[in-house]
């Protein structure tokens, strides 16, 4: 009696462990052929148990963005769970029939949702003074914008519609009053036609204080290649057709942030020993040595 | 073999830079010959060689910057436990540990550097054998480095 107890118990185990491993097996199947699907050269990170992964995409101004996912055990059974770089989330339609790539595809369709918002964003950033971060976030709808003589405003775009009437509120010394008093005076002036620092500056009648990076400088040492010093690849009947073309690859430290050829880069990663996997190739960035992954064009 | 176009343009910007901004104790001799540079070595003041000047004979490769260039002092090579009679240098960044994120102004950096540093001017113990392996002209990015030492 006890001795076949022990052993039905013995045995139920086994067959429990052996469920849980074809179970895993199938989950490992079934995530790699999913991500196959999709492609390996926009998969940034991926955890060894493949439970966690980030894909890069680009939207259709070719801003880069991150989409982080995270699957459960019994995925595809519930949903994964997606964070981005977005002031909002999508919700995501799932049925056991859906898959990653269906994933990406309704990712895709909520970059298109926000290209407009985050036009108005890039607008803002690249020709006014924006004090609360080196690298304005995509996700946050709030801009501080510097207004001289101390004075800050500080605006909230509506991401359903980026081209109305933003909120505005304003701070700094008692002068700023004045600024209020013609913003309040004024705004009804707001017309969806202008671009926003335009508008901005025609309500409050004068100019605005501009970025304060060094672009100049910055833009002329970021497009040059680090590898051949040019911009443009030179006309070549060995480079075909990649003659002429621009630096197509940054390092993704920030800090570090050089451009290459991704021709450049993967001819000098391959004169030293470097691991390759399918058509993409490993090193380190000459200059600050952080990883690199570039992908292999084929002429 | 003649440099690449990318080579080219690469080693333009680099003499170009140099004109506007050349290593201190360093100058390139003007030649018309872009993938040879002589460059002349002054030693540092207050080091063991103040005052003496030394030639160094830089040779690009095809694919320049994707190997490194070919540095070699020219006769008479300075006395230093890194440097053999023949003019080759011991150095790691000219062979294993090169990158395209270097240039001739680092590597001239380092030569003088590695000279400043030097506590006697002395060839390497093992100069005779090395130099009598070397047939005519061997070029010193054939030969299998040991870097032992980092502390000269």
């Amino acid at each position: 009696m006890n001795v076949s107890g022990n052993k039905f118990s013995q045995e139920s185990k086994e067959r429990e462990r052996c469920e849980e491993l074809a179970k895993s097996s199938s989950f490992y199947r079934k995530v790699y052929s999913e991500i196959e699907e999709i492609g390996w050269e926009p998969l940034r990170r991926l955890g060894g148990d493949l439970s966690f992964f980030s894909f890069h995409i680009l939207d259709k101004k070719r801003r880069a963005h991150i989409l982080e996912i995270q699957l459960d055990r019994d995925y595809p059974q519930s949903p994964p769970s997606v964070s981005a770089d977005v002031p909002y989330m999508f919700t995501l339609e799932w049925s056991t029939s859906s898959g990653l790539k269906d994933v990406m595809y309704q990712f895709q369709k909520h970059l298109d949702n926000l290209q407009e918002f985050w036009s108005v964003l890039d607008d803002i950033d690249k020709s006014l003074c924006v004090v609360d971060t080196k690298q304005p976030s995509r996700a946050s709808p709030v801009r501080r914008i510097h207004a001289g003589n101390d004075c800050i405003v500080i605006v909230h775009i509506n991401f359903d519609d980026p081209n109305s009437l933003p909120e505005c509120r304003f701070i700094g010394p008692v002068h700023m009053n004045n600024l209020y008093m013609i913003w309040r005076r004024n705004n009804k002036k707001w017309s969806k036609e202008k671009s926003f620092p335009e508008n901005l500056e025609c309500i409050l009648g004068m100019e605005l204080p501009k970025p304060m990076n060094l672009q100049a400088e910055d833009d002329h040492q970021q497009i040059e290649c680090g590898i051949c010093y040019a911009q443009f690849l030179p006309t070549d009947e060995e480079l075909g057709a990649r003659s002429g073309t621009r630096t197509d690859y940054t390092c993704e430290n920030i800090s570090c942030n050089k451009s290459f050829h991704s021709l450049c880069l993967t001819d000098w990663l391959r004169s030293i020993t470097t691991r390759q996997s399918f058509d993409v190739l490993f090193g380190n960035c000459p200059y600050c040595s952080d990883p690199v992954a570039v992908k292999i064009n084929n002429k | 073999m003649a440099l690449s176009k990318i080579a080219c343009n690469r080693l333009q910007k680099e003499l170009l830079e140099w004109q506007r901004n050349p290593p201190t104790g360093f100058k390139h001799k003007v030649t018309d010959n872009l993938q040879r540079w002589i460059i002349e070595v002054i030693g540092a003041p207050g080091t063991l060689y103040a005052n003496d000047t030394y030639q160094l004979q830089v040779d690009f490769p095809e694919h320049y910057p994707m190997e490194s260039p070919q540095v070699i002092f020219l006769p008479p090579a300075p006395m230093h436990p890194h440097i053999y009679s023949n003019g080759h240098i011991c150095l790691d960044i000219l062979y294993d540990s090169w990158s395209p994120a270097m240039t001739v102004s680092s590597i001239c950096i380092s030569i003088l550097s590695m000279l400043s540093s030097s506590p006697e001017k002395q060839r390497p113990t093992d100069n005779d054998r090395y130099v009598k392996n070397c047939k005519n002209g061997r070029s010193p990015k054939e030969t299998r480095w040991w870097f032992h030492d980092d502390k000269v």
